[in-house]
C-alpha cells in the first residue's frame, strides 16, 4: 500500500476558534457546520478506547482509499463525540462497508438516503443514546455526533463529496445525521437484534440506506385492525425507490401504537405477513411508463399488483419513540441490504 | 497546532496492466452500456445513430446492468469485454 494523502499529522499552524472552522470548511472536510480540532492528544483518547478492536478495514467507496483507525477518530473527534462512542462509530462503519449495502451506489445515487442507525441493546444506555421522545430529532449529543461521525468519514475518506461524487438530486436533512436508539423497555416484543440473532447482552449497530422518517399518524384507531390499515396506506405510495420489491424498508412503531397491536395479539411475523400483502400498489397507480421500465428489468406485478420488498421479512419492525400517536415508515434506497454489527468491547 | 488529518488514507498497491490491441472504429463491434435508466438508453440511441453516417452499425447494440441501484455483476461484465471491442458508457437518470 502507498499513502495518497502525503501524512497524516499535519500542522497547520496557530489558528483560533473561527480561524480553525474557516480552514476546516476551506479544506472540503465540513458538513458545512462547525468541527472540533482533530488534534493528537484528542485522537488519541480514541483510538485508545478501540484498541480491541483489530479487524481490518476494506477500503471506502467511492475513493477506495484504506483508512487508519487515526484517521476514522479525526472525524469522530470533529463531529464532537465523547471518545466512548467511537466502539459505535466503527461498528456502523463496518457495516456500511458490508458489501450488500452497496456504499458506493447508495452514496453515488440521485435518491435523498443517508445511512440510518439503529442501535440496539445495553449501550444506548450506557451512553445516552435517545430512544423514547424525539429520538429522530435534535437535542441530544450521542445520537446527533455518532451519526454525524460516519457521514464525515463517508466525506472525507470515502470521498462522498456533494456535487461530484454524491449526486443527490435534493439530499435529505438525514445526511447531517441519522441515528436512534430501539426503546427495547417500551417494546412488547423480543428486542430487533435478538431477533436478528445476536444476543441480548450484545449491543448492535443495524445499518440501511434509508431516507430520512416519514411520520405515520393514527389518533383515532383503537385496534389493531385500525393502526395496520393505516400503516400499509401510508406506506403504499408509487413513489418509493423501493417499488416493485426492490430492497427493504422499516417500519418503527411508537410505542402507545405498539402497545395496541400486541393488546390484540399482533406478533411482528403476522404484522410483516399483514403489511407485506396490503401495502401493495395497484398497477393503475404505476404509470405505463414505469410499468415498462420495471418488467424491462424483470420486476413484474403479483396479481396486479407491486408489492413494497421482496418478502415478508423485509419488512423490519421495531419500537421507538415516546408517547403519542404516531409511528414512522423509513423507506430504503432499494439496491441496499440491513446490516447489523455488534459493537466491539471498548478497550 | 498539529492535527490528524481526517482524509488520510491507503491505497491498495498494484494496478495491473493490461496490453490491447489497437481498436477498428469503423468495423470493431461496440456496445452501448447504460445503467439501464430509460434516458441512458435514449442518448446512447442518439449516437448510434450518428455513427451511422460513418461507419456499419449492425454490429453496435445495447446492453444495461440489471439495476441503476447496484453494480453490473461480474458475469456481465466478463460477457461484454469478451464480445465487444469498445464500450461507450451513459449514466443518466
Amino acid at each position: 500500500m502507498s499513502d495518497i494523502e502525503a501524512t497524516e499529522i499535519i500542522d497547520v499552524g496557530d489558528l483560533d476558534g473561527e480561524a480553525w472552522t474557516d480552514y476546516a470548511i476551506a479544506q472540503g472536510w465540513s458538513d458545512g457546520m462547525p468541527l472540533a480540532v482533530p488534534s493528537e492528544a484528542a485522537v488519541e483518547r480514541f483510538t485508545a478506547i478501540a484498541r480491541g478492536d483489530n479487524e481490518p478495514f476494506p477500503p471506502i467507496s467511492p475513493s477506495r482509499l484504506i483508512p487508519t483507525l487515526q484517521s476514522l477518530a479525526a472525524n469522530a473527534v470533529m463531529a464532537g463525540c465523547r471518545p466512548e462512542y467511537f466502539p459505535v462509530v466503527l461498528a456502523a462503519l463496518r457495516g456500511v462497508l458490508t458489501p450488500d449495502y452497496n456504499l458506493h451506489g447508495t452514496l453515488a445515487t440521485t435518491h435523498p438516503c443517508a445511512p440510518m442507525l439503529l442501535v440496539s441493546g445495553p449501550i444506548r444506555r450506557q451512553l445516552a443514546i435517545n430512544y423514547s421522545s424525539n429520538c429522530f430529532g435534535q437535542g441530544n449529543r450521542a445520537n446527533a455526533t455518532i451519526g454525524r461521525a460516519l457521514e464525515l468519514i463517508l466525506l472525507n475518506v470515502g470521498g462522498a463529496k456533494p456535487g461530484i461524487m454524491d449526486r443527490a438530486t435534493h439530499g435529505s436533512p438525514a445526511k447531517y445525521s441519522f441515528c436512534f436508539g430501539e426503546n427495547e423497555e417500551e417494546s412488547p416484543w423480543p428486542p430487533y437484534h435478538v431477533r436478528r440473532g445476536f444476543a441480548a447482552s450484545d449491543s448492535v449497530v443495524t445499518v440501511m440506506s434509508g431516507e430520512a422518517p416519514h411520520n405515520i399518524n393514527d389518533h383515532g384507531s383503537t385496534t389493531a385492525e385500525g393502526i395496520l390499515t393505516t400503516v400499509a396506506q401510508t406506506i403504499s405510495q408509487p413513489g418509493a425507490n423501493v417499488i416493485s420489491g426492490k430492497g427493504p424498508l422499516f417500519i418503527v412503531l411508537g410505542p402507545e401504537h405498539a402497545q395496541t397491536l400486541a393488546r390484540d395479539g399482533w406478533t411482528i411475523e403476522a404484522m410483516q405477513k399483514d403489511l407485506f400483502q396490503r401495502s401493495r400498489v395497484h398497477a393503475s397507480r404505476i404509470s405505463t411508463e414505469n410499468q415498462e421500465s420495471y418488467a424491462s428489468m424483470g420486476r413484474l406485478p403479483v396479481d396486479g399488483h407491486y408489492h413494497l420488498t421482496p418478502t415478508p421479512e423485509d419488512f423490519h419492525m421495531l419500537v421507538a419513540g415516546g408517547p403519542g400517536k404516531h409511528s414512522a415508515y423509513i423507506p430504503s434506497f432499494g439496491g441496499t441490504a440491513v446490516c447489523s454489527v455488534r459493537v466491539a468491547a471498548s478497550a | 497546532m498539529r492535527i490528524v488529518n481526517p482524509s488520510f488514507g491507503l491505497s491498495l498497491a498494484g494496478t495491473e496492466q493490461v496490453t490491447t490491441r489497437p481498436v477498428d472504429w469503423l468495423n470493431d463491434p461496440i456496445v452501448l452500456f447504460t445503467n439501464s435508466k430509460p434516458n441512458a438508453h435514449a442518448l446512447l440511441a442518439g449516437i448510434r445513430e450518428k455513427l451511422a453516417g460513418v461507419r456499419r452499425i449492425d454490429n453496435i447494440e445495447f446492453a444495461s446492468k440489471d439495476s441503476a441501484s447496484q453494480p453490473a455483476p461480474a458475469a456481465t461484465i466478463d460477457e461484454i469485454s469478451g464480445k465487444y471491442r469498445v464500450a461507450l458508457l451513459a449514466l443518466a437518470d
